[in-house]
């Protein structure tokens, strides 16, 4: 059944037939989500203890936590996706047990997973179908986020990842939920994309309806929420209200304990050594680079010994660039020269050969989901004709090395996709330590990652270029620029259009040059 | 305040160009078709209605089967079964139909594609239960078809009414110069399912399964249930496969080998532009891939190749129109 528009006193199965006033006193407006000890076991690893969570009329509640610590598995047992061994759970009272997302939806909870649930193969409207909406259906919800008129004979295959998450969201709401989850809805989107998801979001809250909100994004979280919920190793450690609190604060509550061995925040970058001088050599250098009509004309160089940042807002080519310097394609003009030599890669083996190494944003991309820590980790050693007959004999030192470094979560070690997405991402990082390379190339490493994990890397990535390599990172957060960059780049329409010191970038300055804006005097 | 990120609905010429990149196998494999027609015709001494029939006859089994074996792949499965509910179909056909008046042997041929759909959606039920491949589950189905025919007929026998060979052949002996039922008898099934995937929310939800297993069932997809519905639709549609063959020969053969005619399903759907991975595919490009396949063999007779070595011929072939294929896809994909 659909749930209508909530009044202050939204109607439940048990108040349909109103026999008196008195009845109602004593039973208070009930809260729109309520759980207990809900828990949930992958085999062996727990991802969920218990946990009690409370959601109440026109409230937008942050659910935060570090990586792992159960934030998606609670959202995908609520929509029914996977089922709970243990908990109850109620909407407006009445008590729930959901084994499909259709039912979820039928009960009046709506969900934006952390990954597009749109079929790649099918056009838009096809893709609508499928979840028996209409078009009418969405319409308004796409003009309110500014996606009016969007053509929707593409297939969503060929639609930008921003796009798809806002037409995930307004499927979502065309649901009519009571409760609306958004799973890291900002992560893949412009911060204009996000400012009109909190608008809508805000105006569901004034609709009286709720919504569980999960972002990385303390910044956000702050300016949206009204209450957080934070989970720590699958259970509810506390829940505030967010009135007055801070960001310092909210991380303090977050981290617990390991609050004052992780805290990176900008006083880090006090401590960034660089290891790059101008005479060190050039590794790795483009020149002039064009690609379709993505890439126009960039160039850049790089050192040993220099993390390089670069920066830009969705869709100015740096997806494009990543692929032609890991050689996975070849630019149309243009050179790109290893320690001086042609790249010449006709696919990423080349390029690995010469040196370059690529961490994907799409982890999924770059590990076998299906076999264990260990072998992914080993895998650039497969790769090597010699090795047909057997491993080195160092191989498992080599990998014990690793995992012990990276402080790998190795409770799922049998198998990588059962990992949770940070750890997965030091998987595909660590892989790189195990070989010896020049370039570590790194898209978005750290996306969707939380604080704790996000340090680890940053000092993953300063130690390898303290070792002599150079790293290339793009990011799209970008505050975390002057904490592990040297140098940063902006780009802009597919070429370079700024460049600095990465220690006196700004957010403000790294952000006017992202628009192609340009700098005031220089 | 706008925003520029959202494309406006394309123009008309554009629209074109997107169709005809979407449904450019489609349209190749019709020509293809239609080129090896006329090329057949300037090869034998006289084309007319008789060739055509037998064409179209010879061919129904065929794009039946392909279509069936469509119907899965598209869904993410497989099924090595269909050539044996062909076999099972034809062969209850021809025991249970023989010497009854028409309308009851319309009653039996509804009756055997229920429960030809019945029992193959259990095999899609067993498979979605126990998570054992496709394959291993389907091979199993294969000879268990197989062996119920040799149950309901132990030797080659049986029959079936004129009026039904007609239905199927244009004849009521099996072989003649009319090939309009035939045209008929293919077209109907083959728009209801074209159209049943293409616009409806089941049938989308096969392409759904497909393509994103994951996705879909976050969508709202109900997957066990959609893979059932597409082995019962695959098994009623080998049924009917089995009817024609049983209308072109007179009789039904427990002996015929199933597991051929699967595979010939399989090289259909596979020239017919179906992804075996899942999500992709039209049954309209499976038509004349079918045909295609099932006219190699006239062609090369009618050349004067040594039927002996026409396999190997019929084999190079294939794996030259997908290598032919596969180039033009590589080419797009790289243009785009």
């Amino acid at each position: 059944m659909r749930w209508g528009p909530a009044g202050p006193h939204p109607i439940t199965p048990y108040t349909t037939h109103i026999i008196d006033q008195k009845d109602l006193v004593p039973d208070p407006r009930p809260s729109i989500l309520a759980t207990t000890g809900i828990a949930k076991n992958y085999g062996p690893v727990v991802a969920l203890r218990s946990v009690d969570l409370v959601v109440e009329p026109g409230e937008i509640h942050a659910l935060l936590g570090a990586n792992g610590a159960g934030k998606s598995t609670f959202v995908k047992v609520l929509s029914g996706v996977i089922g709970r061994d243990a908990g109850t759970a109620s909407i407006d009272g009445r008590p729930i047990d959901f084994r499909l997302p259709s039912d979820a939806s039928e009960a009046g909870i709506a969900t934006v997973y952390q990954d597009p649930a749109l079929i790649p193969d099918l056009s838009l409207d096809q893709n609508l179908v499928i979840s028996g909406l209409r078009r009418a259906d969405v319409e308004p919800w796409l003009e309110r986020l500014e996606l009016g008129g969007f053509d929707f004979g593409l297939l969503a295959r060929d639609v930008p990842l921003a796009t798809l998450r806002l037409i995930d969201l307004a499927r979502a709401l065309a649901l009519d939920p009571r409760l609306l989850m958004l799973d890291e809805i900002t992560a893949a989107l412009t911060p204009e994309q996000a400012d009109l998801v909190f608008d809508v979001t805000r105006e569901w809250k004034a609709m009286n309806r709720s919504v569980l909100f999960i972002s990385h994004r303390l910044g956000e979280v702050l300016s949206i929420c009204d209450t957080a919920t934070i989970l720590r190793n699958g259970r509810d450690v506390a829940n505030f209200s967010l009135e007055g609190v801070d960001e310092t604060e909210l991380v303090a509550a977050m981290l617990g304990d390991v609050l004052a061995e992780a805290a990176p925040a900008a006083e880090s970058d006090a401590t960034l050594v660089s290891a790059v001088t101008d005479d060190s050599a050039v590794v790795l250098e483009a020149r002039d680079l064009h690609f379709r009509d993505k890439i126009n004309g960039m160039s850049l160089a790089l050192r040993r010994g220099e993390v390089l940042g670069l920066t830009a807002l969705e869709g100015q080519g740096q997806d494009e660039l990543f692929s032609l310097l890991s050689g996975d394609h070849r630019p149309t003009t243009g050179e790109i020269l290893v320690n001086g030599e042609p790249l010449g890669a006709r696919s990423p083996y080349n390029a690995i050969r010469r040196g370059l190494v690529f961490v994907p944003a799409d982890r999924q991309e770059a590990l076998l989901p299906q076999r264990s820590v260990r072998e992914n980790l080993s895998l650039p050693l497969y790769n090597r004709f010699a090795r047909w007959f057997g491993l080195r004999r160092d191989e498992g030192t080599r990998v014990g090395d690793a995992i012990a470094r990276l402080d790998i979560d190795t409770r799922a070690a049998s198998q990588v996709r059962r990992l949770s997405g940070g750890n997965r991402q030091k998987v595909t990082i660590g892989r790189w330590l195990i070989e010896d390379f020049d370039v570590l190339l790194c898209f978005d490493p750290t996306r969707g990652i939380d604080i704790q994990t996000k340090a680890q890397i940053y000092d993953l990535l300063r130690e390898v270029a303290a070792n002599g390599a150079a790293v290339l990172i793009y990011s799209s957060e970008l505050r975390e620029i002057p904490l592990v960059c040297d140098r940063v780049l902006v780009m802009y329409d597919g070429a370079v259009v700024h460049e600095q010191a990465a220690a006196t970038a700004t957010e403000e300055v790294l952000l006017t040059a992202a628009h192609g804006l340009g700098m005031v005097g220089s | 305040m706008t925003t520029t990120s959202a494309p406006e609905a394309a123009p008309r010429s554009d629209l074109w160009r997107r169709w005809i990149q979407r449904h450019g196998w489609t349209v190749g494999i019709w020509l293809l078709l239609v080129v090896l027609v006329v090329w057949y015709t300037t090869l034998i001494p006289r084309f007319g209605s008789f060739q055509a029939a037998t064409i179209l006859t010879g061919g129904t089994a065929w794009i039946f089967l392909g279509i069936a074996q469509a119907v899965v792949v598209i869904a993410g499965g497989l099924d090595l079964g269909v050539g044996g509910m062909l076999v099972l179909s034809s062969v209850t056909a021809a025991r249970f139909m023989e010497g009854q008046p028409f309308g009851v042997v319309v009653l039996i041929a509804i009756a055997i594609i229920l429960a030809a759909a019945v029992l193959n959606g259990i095999v899609g039920w067993i498979i979605t239960v126990s998570k054992i491949p496709d394959i291993v589950v389907t091979l199993g189905s294969l000879y268990i078809y197989q062996g119920i025919a040799l149950m309901v007929l132990p030797k080659v026998g049986g029959g079936t009414t004129g009026t039904f060979r007609w239905l199927f052949t244009g004849s009521e002996n099996g072989i003649g110069a009319n090939p309009w039922p035939a045209l008929v008898v293919i077209t109907i099934p083959v728009i209801v399912v074209g159209w049943w995937m293409a616009r409806t929310r089941t049938g989308l939800s096969l392409y759904a399964v497909g393509s994103d297993a994951e996705a879909a069932f976050l969508s709202g997809v109900r997957d066990a249930r959609t893979k059932i519905i597409a082995f019962a639709v695959a098994g009623a549609l080998a049924a009917l496969a089995g009817f024609s063959s049983v209308s072109i020969s007179g009789v039904g053969n427990p002996t015929t080998d199933g597991g051929v005619l699967t595979l010939n399903a399989v090289a259909a759907i596979v020239l017919g532009g179906v992804a075996l991975t899942g999500g992709i595919g039209s049954v309209l490009a499976v038509v004349p891939a079918a045909l295609i396949l099932f006219f190699f063999n006239p062609i090369l007779s009618a050349l004067g190749v040594d039927p002996n070595r026409a396999q190997v011929i019929q084999g190079i072939l294939i794996v030259l129109v997908m290598m032919v294929a596969g180039i033009l896809e590589w080419r797009r994909i790289r243009r785009s």
